[in-house]
């Protein structure tokens, strides 16, 4: 009880932080929980390395966290907050999230670390109860914060600045209310209380670079079981978060602890979208009706595509005869598979303009049905990964129906809940997944008699089936459905005058998206002969968007190119490995910001101009 | 004898304290032109919202064609040939003239979702003749020359026209446009008349929210007045502009000028 009740607290630190981001920008900032972990991190850095007091310590790991956190959000994500939807924006953070930790790979390296307890371990002893004293100094730090930003926000005239901008960023703005700062200074300020949450909790957990993603996660649960926005809902939220899941721990089991929180997020998304404390009146954030998209619909004229389209196909048909370095065909052969994913993530993303956070998750059904069946009860691949896809959609059914009052980013989140929620079963079934530690001895995927065994064959049967999709999809695209899923991205009141089901559309798109994926992770599974949960987890939703990012959204093709790029470079650069996690958050972030039409896009647009400069203005009417 | 087209019995609506629509019945008669003119804040939209489904009425129904349609999702409302444009052009974004226009005719396509995306024969022809018949709609407001642009590089006036043949290809029985001269030009809004007395006599009931009295004044069979959310007159165009209370509802009260 006291260890859910310390362990809340830290919870609720990182909700209050979300609250306030929440409250002012409007932005579910999911980099929060990194915060946390820098904080530790350099407390660590300045305690035991530099030999520093405590105190001293702790001030100057806080000041240097929050330090770093203004330098990010005046870098990224305030130039950003007004030019992106806010769902963009949820996707923009999660790229800072996958930023921040991959940093902390880099600088601290993988190993976690603890560290003594600030006084003693010795436990504070009142009547029969035993209280570790780090749980006073939480407890105590916890309500000073909270106090003072209370106080900042009712009685300051810095607060009533930042409340306005919560309740009407345009109006605030006109009032003269310089809105970037003040949205730099919510950001900043969640950064410190991300950051003395971190410090006070190191000693008491440990710590490793990917903790943070475990803080963002819990601290979120936190604040949708609470109450958006709501401060006095973060801290009621994360307190009953870290007693539940410690009561989870005690009676089922460490490895459900997740699964329970999860489902709590879940069910309280679905019966009481705004939390248990709603703050404020609603604000409506529907799918991603951003300027960004106001683009026109990058394509190529059809000769040239399909000329293009069969050279390239031509030459990566041609590639397994070149003598490649060890370990390129596999990595090609990842990237193709991965691919497919990503191809299910444009037309949910791209397309019909839903943010999914949760690709891994479907990838995860798949992948393990299939392994499963085939593993377990010698099902023929082929039928076990049919099945895996008919149950990746049924999945995604399930989802669609229980999430069909959701709307914007409540919506993305579910999907989020839903990866985290694979995940965590996919830990915690031991017997039938293999637990943390995976499952082995998946055979390779065959036809009939025909083993695709080596990474030649199993690259083309990866080839093979990308081609087909994308063909296939980019007829799918410019049918009458195609246009039904652009048309509910763009306006969904305009879509809807015109008689289009557009929940029914939603539900196609995430099917859709749901079938390749778990198609996708299927190959995955039979490629590698091994699946864990650790490679189809969040961060693996995280990574495929990137890759769609970085691509180019609403291309199909794009998402190789960004597949490519993010699996071929660590294999080509051994040394840029440990640097992977980071550059890919680097990219996420700076895709959005410098080249939103991704790198297909990009190229597309260049070889659009090319004829012009040939044939002369021929285009008349285009006016900007 | 058809049912009117829209037959709204003592509608209100109620926003908080304002009375937007204060007990509205009037009927609009199948296969007419009609206009809805009033002054700014008047109700027009808010009639207009209320009779698509946007907002439910606080009291009174309102049917078309002799059903009631009170409950239908937006969706519902299109599929029964009941097809409204904006007050501000709401033209796809990313998405070609051509497309936009294209996707009007979505309750018109035939072929099964996965015929579509697997592009057989059936579908192929499907689409193939959906945009000869858009490119036609586009040569009849003169703007098949943009059909390749993105609709929102067009100037306005041409977007509200894209989405006017957008809903055209729907095929509707009833076609709700709002305020469609909005940001037309002189010969453009002429030439919209034209365009909607024609699509009217080919059989489609067509109602008219509109500012521009040209327009209105014009092309319409029956005006309904709307003012402070109350009907003060209907008649034919030229009942309606020599009614006193309309006069007075746009000019204000002679007597109130002079104080």
């Amino acid at each position: 009880m006291i260890g859910g009740l310390l362990q809340g607290g830290v919870f609720a630190i990182v909700a209050l932080g979300f609250s306030l981001v929440f409250r002012v920008t409007n932005v579910i900032n999911l980099s929060q929980g990194a915060f946390c972990v820098l904080g530790a991190m350099g407390m660590y850095y300045f305690q035991v390395v530099f030999g520093w007091p405590i105190l001293l310590a702790a001030i100057a790991a806080v000041l240097c966290s929050t330090a770093f956190g203004l330098l990010i959000g005046a870098l990224t994500f305030v130039p950003a907050v007004s030019r992106l939807p806010t769902s963009s924006m949820l996707v923009l953070t999660a790229g800072l999230l996958t930023f921040l930790v991959g940093i902390t790979l880099v600088i601290w390296g993988n190993q976690p670390y603890a560290l003594p307890p600030f006084s003693g371990e010795a436990p504070f002893v009142l009547g029969p109860l035993r209280i570790p004293t780090q749980s006073v100094w939480l407890a105590a730090v916890s309500a000073a914060m909270i106090t003072g930003l209370w106080l900042l926000l009712r009685a300051t005239t810095l607060g009533r600045a930042l409340r306005a901008c919560a309740e009407n960023q345009v109006a605030a703005r006109l009032m003269g209310i310089d809105l970037p700062r003040m949205m730099l200074l919510s950001f900043g300020l969640a950064a410190l209380i991300g950051s003395v949450g971190g410090v006070l909790v190191a000693p008491v957990m440990s710590l490793q670079f990917d903790t943070g993603q475990f803080f963002t996660i819990a601290g979120f649960i936190a604040v949708a079981i609470g109450g958006m926005g709501s401060f006095a809902g973060s801290i009621i939220g994360g307190l009953l978060l870290g007693v539940a899941q410690q009561f989870a721990a005690f009676y089922i089991s460490s490895l459900f602890a997740n699964t329970l929180s999860l489902l709590l997020l879940l069910f309280v998304l679905i019966v009481r979208p705004s939390g248990l404390f709603p703050s404020g009146p609603q604000r409506r954030s529907d799918v991603r009706d951003d300027p960004r998209i106001q683009r026109a619909a990058i394509k190529l004229d059809g000769y040239r595509a399909v000329l293009l389209g069969a050279a390239f196909v031509g030459i990566l048909a041609l590639l397994p005869w070149v003598s490649l370095p060890i370990g390129i065909l596999s990595s090609l052969v990842i990237s193709l598979i991965l691919f497919i994913a990503v191809l299910g993530l444009d037309v949910l993303m791209g397309y019909a303009g839903q943010v999914s956070l949760g690709q891994a998750g479907f990838m995860a059904v798949g992948g393990y049905t299939a392994a499963i069946l085939a593993t377990s009860y010698g099902w023929p691949p082929l039928a076990a990964t049919l099945v895996a896809i008919v149950l990746s959609v049924f999945c995604a059914l399930i989802l669609s129906v229980a999430t069909a009052r959701l709307r914007g980013h409540y919506l993305a989140l579910a999907t989020l809940a839903f990866g985290l929620l694979v995940d965590s079963v996919a830990v915690g079934l031991v017997d039938v997944t293999g637990g943390p530690s995976g499952l082995v001895g998946i055979p390779a995927f065959a036809v009939g008699g025909f083993d695709f065994d080596t990474p030649r064959r199993m690259y083309y049967l990866a080839l093979t089936l990308a081609v087909l999709l994308v063909i296939v999809l980019e007829g799918g695209m410019r049918s009458s459905f195609g246009r039904s899923l652009k048309a509910v991205r763009s306006d969904q009141l305009a879509a809807a005058a015109l008689g289009i089901n557009v929940s029914r559309v939603k539900v196609i798109a995430l099917c859709i998206s749901a079938a390749l994926a778990g198609l996708s992770g299927a190959l995955y599974a039979f490629n590698f002969h091994f699946l864990s949960p650790d490679m189809v987890s969040a961060p693996r939703s995280f990574e495929m968007i990137a890759m769609l990012v970085l691509g180019g959204e609403g291309t199909l093709i794009g998402g190789f190119f960004g597949s490519l790029a993010l699996t071929l470079l660590p294999t080509l650069v051994q040394e840029f490995a440990i640097f992977k996690t980071a550059v890919e958050g680097a990219v996420l972030v700076a895709v959005f910001l410098l080249m939103p039409e991704g790198l297909f896009g990009r190229l597309a647009l260049l070889l659009q101009r090319l004829p012009k400069l040939r044939s002369g203005p021929a285009q008349t009417g285009a006016k900007p | 004898m058809t049912a009117p087209a829209i037959a709204c019995r003592a509608v209100t609506k109620i926003f908080g304290g304002l009375r937007a629509i204060d007990d509205v019945t009037l009927t609009v008669p199948s296969g007419s032109l009609c206009a809805l003119i009033g002054p700014n804040g008047a109700g027009k939209t808010t009639l207009f919202n209320v009779a698509t489904n946007l907002f439910t009425p606080t009291s009174g129904k309102v049917l078309f064609f002799g059903e009631d349609a009170a409950g239908s999702a937006p969706q519902q409302i299109a599929a029964r040939g009941i097809i409204r444009t904006f007050q501000t052009a709401r033209v796809f974004p990313g998405m070609t003239t051509l497309e936009n226009v294209m996707v009007g005719a979505h309750l018109h396509i035939h072929a099964p979702i996965v015929a579509q995306i697997l592009w057989t024969r059936k579908s192929r022809d499907e689409e193939v003749r959906l945009a000869a018949t858009a490119d036609a709609l586009l040569d009849l407001v003169g703007l098949r020359h943009a059909r390749d642009l993105p609709a929102t590089e067009l100037p306005i006036g041409a977007q509200k026209l894209v989405e006017i043949v957008r809903a055209l290809m729907c095929r509707p029985r009833l076609l709700l446009l709002d305020e469609p001269a909005a940001g037309l030009n002189d010969r453009e809004t002429v030439e919209l008349a034209v365009l909607l007395r024609a699509v009217c006599d080919a059989g489609t009931t067509i109602v008219v929210v509109e500012h521009n009295m040209s327009l209105v004044m014009g092309v319409a069979d029956t005006v309904f007045v709307l003012d402070a959310g109350r009907l003060i007159a209907s008649g034919s165009p030229q009942q309606v502009q020599s009614n006193p209370a309309v006069i007075e509802a746009y000019l204000g009260r002679a007597t109130e000028q002079a104080s």
